[in-house]
Order: structure tokens, then C-alpha cells, then sequence
């Protein structure tokens, strides 16, 4: 199997309501492609050129356009961005939140079967189409609807609420210094987006004290324990990804290219109760999750030491909290100790999220995992800017990403380096 | 934490009644982390600043950092505080004899401190000159917008003694920039500064328009060729409209009295104006301007305009011009491109009044940037960061990606405009812009 290269990417910027700017999925597409070819120094005319020896596809990752803005057949719409996409093989995938992932995945694949030699992997999601409370139910489609979702407002916070109750009962945490712990992951990537010029929330305030005190008239609590402040916020936004061959590489004759080091992907039981109450015997509250970060490390040789940046899947705080050990970072059940004691922070030997992650960078569904993948990329070819890693004034060689599905069901992971 | 940045732990804010006071004091409070002392005529509407400035932010968390006070214990504020910010009525004695009070009250403690007024209009120098003279180079004009959690322009602006001793004033930008997260441009001590003179000079241009093409319509018609497809978030004149006419016309004399460029008949305020004025229908916050909504008994809502030609209000027109059509169905679909092509060949009244007052724009916005000693991107700054406008220099790169630019405007705008340009050397020095005209172009 040949090695899967990152040519780069871009994203939208998602502090931007696309609804508002009254613009159209056409519009969100034409400007992400034409920025990432653009990042990538691919041209429309290397797509024609490489099609005609069906050599170039298109991977399109999105949730739930047909609710959102009621578009299917997304693989085809890829041609309405340019005459020279037709005839490109393009299809999407879909995996919730996870979509992006998805069609990460099959790029990957194609491109290391040799089957072709340039994938770009669009993800998107416009969901500022809706308000908040219809939104809340199109998301719920992402967990077991009829028993999860039907008729309940706001579902997700409410099923990530109990995973926050599950952390403290089973680690026997203390729930006030575990509340405090989300609080400070949250007020972490409010931080770090302020760093990020493309972030959802990069021009908010968070300080601890308002994380910190829930249920208040600004900070209104949503599930659970949990409130406005440990959840992600709905996003419009586009990113995309160009990977590329060996061959390809060579053809270009670029060096100095990041690849795709390793990945896992794993899909758990459905329904949050029996993730909870059926899994295996383990330390940790999210096995599957565990094992798809393990699977990631063992197919890239590498371990949590070898680590330098991660982007997590905070769509709410208590999911990054369990990420933090499912990484290897902590053992489980002193996930507290990497956030009091600052590992996971912007200048932290095990940062997190240095992009803002969902809470502070934004979170468009099905754009997410093509973000944390760019995101990726970035960091290991020292293109962040200003939220560039750096440690010992040397960039990061691997990074890795865990990117979720609805309750962390369909879990991906991918490790990236250089 | 950043190294080396000014520690400002206490600020007092005067005029906090007011939503500007009581805004920039929670822009203070929240990600300046300070306390802030409320400083307003009693302590009543002190307290009702602290129950409302956390809205602002959306945060409850800096409630507890404010402080309702009144002029009663200025002097303890003042004494207590690193920053000292006036925010009060924009009257010369209004202003001039809070800032004598700050005077009095520091005596010999002011080492150190920052004082500063939020004027839009009055000179940061002669207020300056309130101070002893070992304290006026820590003086400022520090010029928000409102609201400013949303507006992050800061422009700030220092005097004449601030030159010998820039450190104070060194240390506050940064501060506003690093830690207050605003946007500063540093601007010279002029009439109504550099945002303000940008965005009331389109402003005020599109209201003689209005005047001049009463018949054709008058201020709708005038709106519909400038609305947002244009390049703002609203047409200019509901922004006026918004603004409140009064205000637009405290600003408006103040350049035109001041000020001698190749603009300055464009500060002329128009006569329909200073009737609506007269009448007391001075915007939004009256109920009534130049747009008014009334409310049909069957409770639709009905939104009039001011008809120039025949003096009343009635029902806007719904204005379908086609280069407006156009532009927004090519918006819509991100064809930026062909949007800014029918801007330039479509050769109606219309388009081509739109064309011209965005070209003025960017010319005037360039020269002004470099009147008031900034560079040119500070023009962008200004517009996009205080009037969440297409910066200048944005548009620029939109139109010039289609066409010569420079030879367009030599095709449609005035010589006095086209020689400035020139003798400027304005567009040799334009630089690409920082940002992305795209998001300023809305399809409506």
C-alpha cells in the first residue's frame, strides 16, 4: 500500500451566516473549492487534465442537507461548482457529525488502492437555515431518533449531559471540581479560537466565571449539568481537503508533504444506555472510542509520546474530558489532572484544540472532520499562524484528530504527520 | 498573560448612564477583566447601567466587577483608577467640565494613568489642554462604536503632547488591541477622525442624492441602488435612519465647517433634512425619520418613507431595478464576479449611480487614510471593524479583479476626484486588502 500525501486545504469562515448573506449552497462550495485549490496550488485545469485518465474524484461529507436545506445527491452537486468537475466521479457520505470523516476514509482508501491519484474531500453543513429548536431536531437524527430524539427539545446536550453524570459516577468524581474541569475546557477553546481567524466565536467573551456558573439568565443550563458554555454552536461552514499519491507527488515535484500516518474507525452500539450498560469490562466510559485511537496508534507505529497537537471532538465539554484519556494523555479517571495542571492548553505539552475544536472554532456537522483534518495538516506543515504549536522552536511532527458521530457511535481517528 | 502589557486593574467610566458609557464599560470589565466604576448624575442610573451592561457581553459574570457610583465620589474613582474614560454628552461644556473635574480630582497622583474621552467630534486637543501640562501627554481620544462587542473599531488618537512622550499612549493601544481585542487605528486629531469621515461622507452623499432624485423616488430609490448587495449590512440611509438624524447632523456641520478637501460640498446637509429635524422626527429612536413603521390595525406592519417631493410619508416602493437583480441572483450563487461585471456594463441611472458612489468611496477612503497619517489598510480597518462595511480596499481587489480600475474611474468620476487619485498616487500605494470582500457582499 502506497502513502496517502495532504496537498492542503481551506475553510470557510465560520463566524459567517450564510442565510443571512442570503448565499446558497453553491456559494459556500465554489468559494471553499476555489480557496483550497487555490491553498494547494491545484488548478482547475489539473482536474480536467487528470480526469481524462479518470485519475482525480471528488469525497463529499455531509449530514443532512435534505433537512437543512432540502438538497440530496450531494456527490453530484460538485458539478454545478465548475464545468470542469464533470465527469469527475463524486459521492457523499454520511456519517453524522462524523460525515467528514467518512469521506476522508474513502479517499484514503481509493487513493492507497491506487485506484486514483488526486481525491478532494469536500465536507459542508448549512444549518442556519433553522432556528435553534428545529435544528435541535434535525440533529437528534444523529442518535436512535424514535427513542432518543422524538419530541424532546434540545436531545443531544441533554444525552452528552449524561455522559457528564456517567464520568462522575463511575470515576467517583467530585461533581463540583469535575463541573469546574469542564468549565476550564471550555474557557481553553473560547482561548484558542481568539487565535484562529476563521473561528465561529473568535470576537466572544468566556471567562472561567462565566463558564463556571451554570443556569444563569446568560449561561442557561441545557441537559443535564450542562450548560450554553460546555455545548459547540451551530455552524455554517465548508472545509476541503486535496489529497494526493506517491505518483502524484513526484509528478508535482513537491517534498517536505504530510501524510496520513494511520487511522481507526470503529462504530458502538447506537443508543447512549447500552454504550453505557453493554459494553465490554474497561476502565474507560467510551471502549469503542479507546480503541479507535488505539487502532489509529498501531497502524502508524506511533503513541500518545509521539504526539504533539490534538484536535478533539468537543462538541460538548464532556466529550472532550473523556477524550483526554481514551488519547492515552491521562489514565482514566485523572482526565482532571491534564486540565488543572495545564497539559492540554495552547502552551501545554499535550494541547488541545488549538484551533478553538467545536466549542471555539464552530461546528458545521458535516464539515467537522475535513476541519480537524486541515487543521492537521496545518499544524505539522507550520501554517497555522498564529495558532501555530510550536514547542522548543520546532513545528509539530504528528498530530492526531478524533472525530465523532452522534453519542461517539461511529468513532474516526487520524494521525497525521511529516 | 502577556508580558510587558499594561496593567490596568480599575477603570472609571463617566457618562455610563449612556449606552455608549455603559457598553465601553463592559468591553472593560469582560475582557479586560477590571473592575469598572459607573460613574453617571446619580446612583440610580449607575445601577441600572450595571443591570444592563452585562447584556452586552452575554455575560453575568462581569456584574459582579461593576461598581455603581456618582459624581459625588469622582474623586475617590479617579484616585483609585488606572483608566479614565469620559464618555458623557457630546457637548464641548459638557465635556470640558467633567475633564477639569478629572483635573482637580487627580493632583498629583495622576502618574501613570490614562485619561481619555470618547468624543466623535470635539478636539482630543483642546480637551488635552484641560490637564496640567506633566499629564497631557497620557490624554487620548479613544473613539468606539456602537455596539462595541459587535463594532471593534477603536480609533485612537493622540495630541500634540503626546509626541515628546508616546509611552503611555504606546501602551494603551496595545492593551486595546491585545487584551480588549479591538481593532485600533491610530488616526490624527481631526474632524469626526477616520471612520466617521468615511462612512458620513457616503452617508451624507447618498441623502443629497436622495434630495437630487426626489422625483425618481427619493430616499427608498436612493437606498435600493446602495442596499446591501452593495457592500454593508444595511442601505445607508436606514443606517442614518438608525443613527438618528440629529446625530448625523451634529456630525455632518462639524466636517463641513472644518474641513476643505475636493469633498467638502458633499457635507452639505440637505434642506429636507433640517425640516425632519425641525419636526422633531429625527430616526428610529423618535419613531419616526426618514423611514417610519405604523402599525395596520389588523397588525400588519407597514413600513413608510419620507417622500421628499411632497413632504409626507408614504409606502416604500419595492424597487426592481435590473442591475440589482442581477447582481444579487449572481450573489446568491457566489459569482462575485459577474456580480461586479453587471455593476460596471449595465448602463442604467441607476447602476451607474451605484458604480460612482462606490468608486468615490474607495478613492475617498484611500486619500483620507492618508491625510490623517494611517495607511491605507486603516481605511479597512475603519469600515469594516465600525460601519461592518466592504472595506475599501476589498472592494477594490472585487472590482479590479474584473476590470482597470483606474481607467474606470477616470470614465466616471469627476476630474477634481480622478486628479486626487492621481496626484495621490493612491492606487500605486493600495495594497491587497486583509480582507475577504466576499462575506461584505450580501445577495439581498
Amino acid at each position: 500500500m502506497s502513502k496517502v500525501y495532504i496537498l492542503g486545504g481551506a475553510q470557510t469562515d465560520f463566524e459567517r451566516n450564510w442565510t443571512k448573506e442570503g448565499k446558497n449552497v453553491l456559494a459556500l462550495l465554489k468559494e471553499v473549492m476555489s480557496d483550497a485549490l487555490c491553498q494547494a496550488d491545484v488548478s482547475f485545469s489539473d482536474i480536467e487534465e487528470l480526469n481524462k485518465s479518470n485519475r482525480v474524484a471528488c469525497f463529499v461529507g455531509n449530514f443532512i442537507a435534505e433537512n437543512y436545506i432540502n438538497q440530496g445527491h450531494l456527490g453530484a452537486l460538485l458539478t454545478e461548482v465548475s464545468p470542469s468537475l464533470y465527469g469527475v466521479p463524486s459521492a457523499r457520505y454520511e456519517a453524522a457529525c462524523a460525515s467528514g470523516s467518512a469521506a476522508l476514509d474513502a479517499a484514503i482508501t481509493k487513493i492507497k488502492a491506487k485506484e486514483y491519484d488526486l481525491a478532494i474531500v469536500v465536507g459542508w453543513e448549512l444549518m442556519k437555515t433553522v432556528d435553534s429548536k428545529v435544528c435541535g431536531d434535525i440533529l437528534a437524527k444523529a442518535a436512535c431518533y424514535e427513542k432518543e430524539g422524538q419530541g424532546i427539545p434540545f436531545p443531544f446536550p441533554k444525552l452528552f449531559g449524561k455522559l457528564a453524570d456517567e464520568t462522575i459516577s463511575r470515576y467517583r468524581l467530585d461533581e463540583q471540581r469535575y463541573l469546574n474541569n469542564l468549565a476550564q475546557i471550555s474557557v481553553i477553546n473560547y482561548g484558542n479560537a481568539k487565535r484562529n481567524p476563521l473561528a465561529q466565536t473568535r470576537s466572544w467573551f468566556m471567562d472561567y466565571e462565566q463558564a463556571s456558573h451554570r443556569g444563569t439568565e446568560t449561561n442557561i443550563s441545557i441537559g443535564g449539568k450542562l450548560a450554553i458554555s460546555d455545548c459547540s454552536q451551530v455552524t455554517d461552514g465548508a472545509a476541503v481537503v486535496l489529497l494526493a499519491s506517491e505518483s502524484l507527488i513526484e509528478e508535482f515535484g513537491i517534498e517536505n508533504v504530510p501524510y496520513v500516518k494511520g487511522y481507526g474507525h470503529r462504530t458502538a452500539p447506537m443508543l447512549f444506555e447500552k454504550k453505557i450498560h453493554e459494553q465490554p469490562e474497561s476502565h474507560y466510559i467510551l471502549p469503542w472510542t479507546r480503541q479507535t485511537i488505539l487502532d489509529a496508534y498501531n497502524r502508524s507505529g506511533l503513541s500518545v509520546e509521539d504526539i504533539d497537537v490534538f484536535e478533539t471532538h468537543d462538541c460538548f465539554t464532556s466529550s472532550e474530558y473523556v477524550a483526554i484519556s481514551a488519547f492515552g494523555i491521562t489514565e482514566p479517571g485523572h482526565e482532571f489532572e491534564a486540565i488543572e495542571n495545564g497539559r492540554i492548553g495552547f502552551e501545554g505539552d499535550k494541547p488541545m484544540n488549538p484551533s478553538g475544536g467545536l466549542i471555539g472554532c464552530g461546528h458545521p456537522v458535516g464539515a467537522t472532520g475535513c476541519r480537524m483534518f486541515l487543521d492537521l495538516y496545518k499544524q505539522v506543515r507550520g501554517k497555522a499562524n498564529e495558532y501555530q504549536v510550536i514547542k522548543d522552536n520546532e513545528m509539530p511532527k504528528n498530530a492526531i484528530m478524533l472525530n465523532i458521530g452522534g453519542t461517539a457511535t461511529t468513532n474516526y481517528v487520524f494521525i497525521v504527520g511529516i | 498573560m502577556h508580558k510587558s502589557m499594561m496593567d490596568i486593574h480599575t477603570v472609571t467610566v463617566l457618562g455610563a448612564n449612556g449606552s455608549m458609557g455603559r457598553n465601553i464599560a463592559a468591553i472593560f470589565a469582560s475582557f479586560g477583566n477590571a473592575k469598572v466604576y459607573l460613574v453617571s448624575r446619580n446612583i440610580e442610573k449607575s445601577i441600572e447601567a450595571k443591570n444592563k451592561a452585562y447584556l452586552s457581553v452575554r455575560a453575568e459574570s462581569i456584574k459582579e466587577k461593576m461598581i455603581p457610583s456618582d459624581y459625588t465620589h469622582l474623586e475617590e474613582c479617579v484616585k483609585i483608577s488606572d483608566v479614565i474614560f469620559e464618555a458623557c454628552a457630546e457637548e464641548w461644556n459638557v465635556k470640558a467640565d467633567i475633564h477639569r473635574k478629572i483635573a482637580d480630582a487627580i493632583g498629583d497622583n495622576g502618574e501613570g494613568k490614562v485619561f481619555c474621552s470618547g468624543t466623535s467630534g470635539l478636539s482630543i486637543t483642546k480637551l488635552a489642554e484641560l490637564y496640567p501640562s506633566n499629564y497631557r501627554h497620557q490624554f487620548m481620544g479613544i473613539h468606539m462604536f456602537n455596539p462595541p462587542y459587535q463594532m471593534t473599531l477603536c480609533e485612537m488618537i493622540p495630541t500634540i503632547y503626546t509626541e515628546n512622550d508616546r509611552s503611555v499612549f504606546e501602551s494603551m493601544k496595545k492593551y486595546a488591541n491585545k487584551i480588549l481585542y479591538r481593532t485600533v487605528v491610530e488616526t490624527l486629531d481631526s474632524p469626526a477622525f477616520l471612520g466617521n469621515r468615511i462612512g458620513f461622507y457616503f452617508i451624507n452623499n447618498a441623502l443629497q442624492m436622495a434630495e437630487r432624485f426626489k422625483y425618481s423616488g427619493g430616499i427608498d430609490y436612493i437606498d435600493s441602488i446602495l442596499g446591501p448587495f452593495t457592500g454593508r449590512s444595511m442601505p445607508p440611509l436606514i443606517t442614518s435612519n438608525f443613527v438618528g438624524l440629529d446625530v448625523h447632523k451634529a456630525i455632518i456641520e462639524n466636517l463641513y465647517n472644518n474641513i476643505n478637501d475636493y469633498a467638502h460640498d458633499d457635507f452639505a446637509l440637505p434642506q429636507f433634512m433640517n425640516v425632519l429635524i425641525d419636526e422633531g422626527k429625527v430616526g428610529k429612536k423618535a419613531g419616526v425619520g426618514l423611514y417610519k413603521t405604523i402599525l395596520h390595525e389588523n397588525g400588519m406592519k407597514i413600513h413608510q418613507v419620507y417622500d421628499i417631493a411632497h413632504g409626507h410619508y408614504r409606502e416604500q416602493i419595492q424597487y426592481a431595478f435590473p442591475f440589482a437583480k442581477d447582481m444579487i441572483s449572481f450573489l446568491k450563487v457566489g459569482d462575485y464576479a459577474k456580480a461586479i461585471y453587471v455593476l460596471i456594463e449595465n448602463q442604467s441611472i441607476e447602476a451607474r449611480l451605484c458604480c460612482e458612489f462606490l468608486l468615490k468611496y474607495i478613492i475617498y477612503s484611500l486619500a483620507k487614510a492618508k491625510e490623517l497619517g494611517c495607511d491605507p489598510s486603516a481605511a479597512d480597518d475603519v469600515m469594516a471593524a465600525g460601519f461592518h462595511w466592504c472595506p475599501p480596499l476589498a472592494l477594490l481587489d472585487a472590482i479590479g479583479s474584473v476590470t482597470d480600475f483606474e481607467k474606470l474611474c477616470e470614465e466616471r468620476l469627476e476630474e477634481k476626484i480622478v486628479f486626487a487619485m492621481k496626484n495621490l498616487s493612491l492606487l500605486k500605494e493600495a495594497p491587497k486588502s486583509h480582507y475577504d470582500y466576499r462575506r461584505f457582499m450580501i445577495a439581498k
